[in-house]
Parts: structure tokens; sequence; C-alpha cells
């Protein structure tokens, strides 16, 4: 584990496939709430002439995903934690013109 | 001389606003048709072991056992369907019955993101996917919350196992 980036093991099964769970130290959760960006929607505005992807959008929560996800994982570094394991993401629409991106799962310790 | 470009230019633009919702849906249907096509054309370039439905699953534990590393993979798609298609569902929606436009977007989405699952699967060198989840959900971006400018968030999350 380096200390600039951290790495986990992660998983939305009830393990770590190839390895075995020796403590469980509870929930972690990680969320973002983003806003649109005022250019991004133009262009995105644009695009809703004719359908299909819209790539600022799909980019934007991408983004903000990962972004949760590094929270979580460094609640899970701060419990002492090397692993999460049944990692659930959710989306929810919190505001008009917001949405919050939530991810949970629970803190293991794996060998 | 140019006053005269000018005004018809304005004049033209202002005539054509009434076909803007026409122009919309048809730019749609068109666009939209041809994104489908493109994907199919990708799916069956694809072709590789994660074609095989046995290596894509939502079983949560099966062969977990022999895999020697796996990764979480999550990837996200927004669509939505144009203006003018929302515009013209408006009227379908008096009679009700099947909404055409939204049925090929969405199902556009849903293979989009399967696709591309199966992407960065191949990309971190995993060989089989397990316990695929896909989650659906209204992303409104713009300030008012009936705007037309709404569009689906398809998510899709699962565990490759590299063997």
């Amino acid at each position: 584990m380096e200390s600039g980036a951290i790495s986990l093991f992660m998983s939305n099964v009830e393990t770590i496939p190839g390895k075995s769970i020796t403590r469980s130290l509870g929930l972690v959760t990680g969320s973002t709430v983003r806003a649109k960006h005022l250019g991004k929607d133009i262009f995105a505005g644009l695009k809703n002439l004719v359908g299909g992807e819209l790539k600022q959008y799909t980019d934007l929560l991408n983004e903000s995903r990962n972004e949760a996800l590094q929270r979580m994982m460094m609640q899970a570094h701060g419990m002492g934690a090397n692993g999460i394991v049944n990692i659930r993401f959710a989306t929810s629409s919190v505001a008009a013109g917001a949405s919050e991106l939530f991810c949970y799962g629970t803190a293991v310790v794996v060998e | 001389m140019s006053v005269t470009v000018s005004s018809i230019i304005v004049g033209v633009l202002f005539a054509s606003l009434p076909l803007f919702p026409f122009i919309s849906w048809a730019m749609g249907r068109w666009y939209q048709s041809r994104l489908m096509n493109a994907l199919s054309e990708k799916e069956k370039l694809e072709g590789g072991s994660l074609q095989n439905e046995n290596h894509l699953s939502t079983a949560s534990s099966t062969v977990l056992m022999s895999a020697q590393a796996s990764a979480l993979l999550h990837v996200s798609i927004c669509v939505g369907p144009s203006m003018g298609q929302i515009f013209f569902m408006w009227f379908k929606s008096l009679v009700g019955g099947r909404l055409r436009s939204y049925e090929v977007v969405l199902e556009y989405g849903r293979r989009e993101v399967l696709f591309r699952l199966r992407e960065q699967a191949k990309a971190l060198g995993c060989t089989s996917i397990h316990n695929v989840r896909l989650e659906t959900s209204v992303i409104s971006f713009a300030q008012n919350q009936d705007s037309k400018r709404s569009s689906v968030e398809f998510l899709a999350f699962a565990t490759g196992l590299i063997h």
C-alpha cells in the first residue's frame, strides 16, 4: 500500500475472491453532491437536440462517483482496513440541478 | 442591401421556429438509430470469452473460490431522448401506449453500459464478471424539475474476476 494513492481490495460480493476475511470493521460510506457546470450544461443542452448519450453528464457523474469512492476508501483506510466488500452505489436527485452520488460498503481486514 | 439579407435570415429563422420540434424529432430518430447500429456493430466485433453468458452473471457466489484476484468495476452513462421527441411524447401520452422514443433510448443506454462494463473488465484483464447490478435513476440538472432536459442515468457495477 502506497502513501499517495490508497489501494484496497474492493468487491461487490460478500468476500474478496482469492482472499480470506479475518475481521470486519463495519460500515464505510462516501458521498458527493454535485451541481452542473454551466458551460457543460449549455453543451449538453445542444446535445439534447438529437438525444442519445449526454457525454458531459456521463463524465460529470463518473468523476463524482470516483470521488465518492475515494472518500469511502479514505474512511476505510483510516479504520485500518485493507478491503471493502459488498459495495453498493446509489444515486439521487437531492435538489433541482444537483444530484448526490453515494456509495457504501463493509470495511474488512483480509489476508 | 445587407439589411434586407439579414432581415431575410431573421425571417427564415422565425418562420422555422414552429418546425423546431419536427426537426429535433427527426434528427433524434436519425441519430439514435445510427447509435444503435454502431453499438450492434461493436457488439458483433467484440466476440471473445466474455460474450459467453457463463462469464457474465448476476449470481454472487459461483466459482468465486477459484479466482486469484478481483476488481470492482463500475460504469455509468447518461442518456436522454431529443427535445422534439419529448415534445411529441406529450401528445402520445394523451392516448397512452408504448413510447417508442423512450424505449429506443433506454435500450441503447442499457446495452451500451453493459458493453462498457465488458470493455472495462477486459482492460483490467478479468476473465469473468460476477454479481452484475444495474441501476437506473433520473438525473435532472435543469433548474425546474419538469424540464425537458432531464436525463436517465444507467449505472452498472460488478466484480471482475481474474482466474
